[in-house]
């Protein structure tokens, strides 16, 4: 197994937020080979999600750099960042409830759609042809995600797995080069946190993409990725494969708190 | 003027104003209190160019040209007033929306070229109740191919949820200025054929009562529905009309009976008569069918 690709097609160099005072990720450096499946772990609030707000356009991070394929996304906004390749879902599920199942999708074609404001009212012929480039390309991806179905649902019809399915299905519809997955099995339970496992391999292989991982279940981040990151209180404090991870003594301090003799060595 | 025509007339003017604002308030969810600001932003442009500037062509072209004329003034001062208030969200963009209408409503109060506080006066009746309903169709098909494309479902995601409309490659600030600017622009467009019939304007034609009873009609129709905010705007234009010929007592209590009939409707349907639905073929079809069974 390779740790470092040759040419990381996202690059996080000294990341750095502060709120206030607050030093929410210090220093952090996180790199992503074009097909990687890396995770990243931690305690609660311990800025994973955070980190995924910078790498979006959500927050403007206060030093450090974020470049995707060599070039800068800092500063650039959300909808810029998709456009240019990077596509997340939400740890608390944000799909548009009160559209259909097939028009979440279809709006997340929006970005490669070129027809004017214009052919839309005066429904040109490239309106159409372009709307139904649209739809089979979101039909497609719906059947992938076996959801074609429930396409004219409501997305907040659709039970609470489907939800997380769907989001997924809606963030590769923009073509992403990269995608981030923020706990996509927060409230899951454990079967169908195992689904979860084999779509996210699946997807990795299908779409030949790289994939960043949140995750709380450590039995699906040791499942899956390839390549672990740990971080507590901001900081990376481990980075290596499942196994390294699983032994190493600060990641188990960060999930389990000093035991008394660890305690008594240090001081 | 006949009465019911004029009624007629006004319920047509509202609907235009209703389905701009609705195009605002409903489907791209920003909460604007300034849309009689627009509406008399193109009032007095379209009738300043009537009055002041007409091309030596017939009557009806020039009355089109007056819309153009009031179409696109309330859409650039939907842009001016767009550009820095939609970083405001929620009750911001409303108190900022209801600032700018009074402001609107002030300044032409004091400009004596468009008549000040004594009104505007001589406009030429070239509007009726044709051109007004020929709009009315024009900004229905509108809205119906502009809500059935990528960008109109690019407006109705920032109303949905705006983070994840940016994060599926949205511009959501673009989509709101846009939608913004056309929904001023309707009203605008509603401006010359209201003053065009009525032959006069003043600027207590656009009080901030106005923007709230437009907004009301939209509530009551179904934020976000084209239907609701055509049945909207013409139950809101008849009801206090229609209690006058009620009998004499409910003629003297006929804007409490209003008021109360407005409440009740919030309580009992606060989505409004539509919700979010449409009224189609295929749904009356649907609904007659059901009823047979049933």
């Amino acid at each position: 197994m390779s740790l470092a690709s040759t040419s990381p097609i996202l690059k996080l160099s000294d990341l750095t937020i502060r709120f206030g005072g607050l030093t929410a990720v210090d220093r952090v450096n996180i790199s992503l080979g074009s097909n990687d499946l890396v995770g990243i772990i931690g305690p609660n609030g311990a800025g994973k999600t955070t980190i995924f707000n910078m790498v979006t356009g959500l927050y403007q991070p206060s030093e450090g750099a974020i470049e995707l394929e060599n070039s800068s996304i800092v500063g650039m906004r959300p909808a810029h960042i998709t456009q240019a390749g990077i596509a997340r879902t939400f740890q608390n599920i944000r799909l548009f409830n009160e559209l259909t199942v097939l028009d979440n999708v279809r709006l997340a074609r929006h970005s490669r759609t070129s027809y004017s404001l214009l052919a839309s009212i005066f429904r040109t012929k490239g309106f159409h042809q372009e709307e139904a480039v649209i739809k089979d390309r979101a039909v497609e991806i719906l059947k992938l995600f076996k959801l074609e179905k429930k396409s004219h649902l409501l997305a907040r019809q659709l039970p609470y797995g489907e939800q997380r399915r769907l989001e997924i299905a809606r963030a590769l519809a923009t073509d992403p080069k990269v995608l981030l997955l923020d706990e996509p099995a927060a409230g899951m339970n454990p079967n169908e946190t195992m689904d979860l496992a084999e779509l996210i391999k699946w997807i990795h292989d299908e779409f030949k993409i790289a994939t960043l991982l949140i995750e709380h279940d450590m039995k699906l981040v040791m499942n899956t990725c390839q390549r672990i990151y740990v971080v507590d209180h901001g900081v990376l404090i481990a980075h290596g494969c499942p196994n390294e991870i699983q032994n190493n003594p600060k990641v188990v301090e960060a999930y389990l708190g000093t035991s008394e003799s660890s305690e008594k060595e240090r001081s | 003027m006949d009465y019911l025509a004029h009624l007629a007339l006004n319920a047509g003017v509202f609907m235009i104003l209703a389905l701009g604002l609705n195009l605002i308030n409903g489907v791209c969810g920003q909460f604007s209190l300034g849309h009689a600001g627009f509406w008399a932003v193109g009032a007095y442009a379209g009738a300043a160019y009537s009055l002041f500037a007409p091309l030596p062509i017939p009557d009806w072209a020039n009355l089109l040209i007056s819309c153009g004329v009031g179409f696109t003034a309330a859409a650039i001062a939907g842009l001016i007033i767009g550009i820095p208030c939609l970083r405001l969200r929620g009750d911001y963009l409303a108190i900022a929306t209801l600032g700018f209408g009074e402001i609107i409503r002030i300044m032409i109060n004091n400009m004596e070229v468009l008549g000040g506080s004594r009104g505007l006066t001589g406009i030429p009746a070239w509007s009726n109740l044709f051109w007004i309903y020929l709009f009315v169709v024009l900004t229905v098909l509108f809205m119906i191919n502009l809500v059935r494309g990528t960008h109109g479902r690019a407006i109705i995601s920032i109303r949905e949820d705006e983070i994840a409309a940016d994060s599926m490659g949205i511009n959501t600030f673009k989509y709101k200025t846009i939608a913004f600017a056309i929904g001023a622009g309707l009203a605008g467009l509603a401006g010359p054929l209201f003053a065009h019939a009525q032959q006069f304007l003043h600027p207590n034609n656009f009080t901030f009562i106005w923007s709230v009873i437009i907004l009301l009609m939209v509530i009551l129709g179904g934020l976000g529905s084209i239907s609701g905010a055509i049945v909207g705007a013409l139950i809101l234009t008849a009801l206090p009309e229609v209690l006058r010929f009620m009998g004499e007592t409910v003629a003297q209590w006929r804007m409490v009976i209003y008021s109360v009939m407005l409440i009740a409707l919030m309580l009992l349907r606060p989505e409004g008569i539509f919700g979010k639905r449409e009224l189609t073929l295929h749904w009356l079809q649907k609904l007659l069918r059901d009823r047979g069974v049933g």
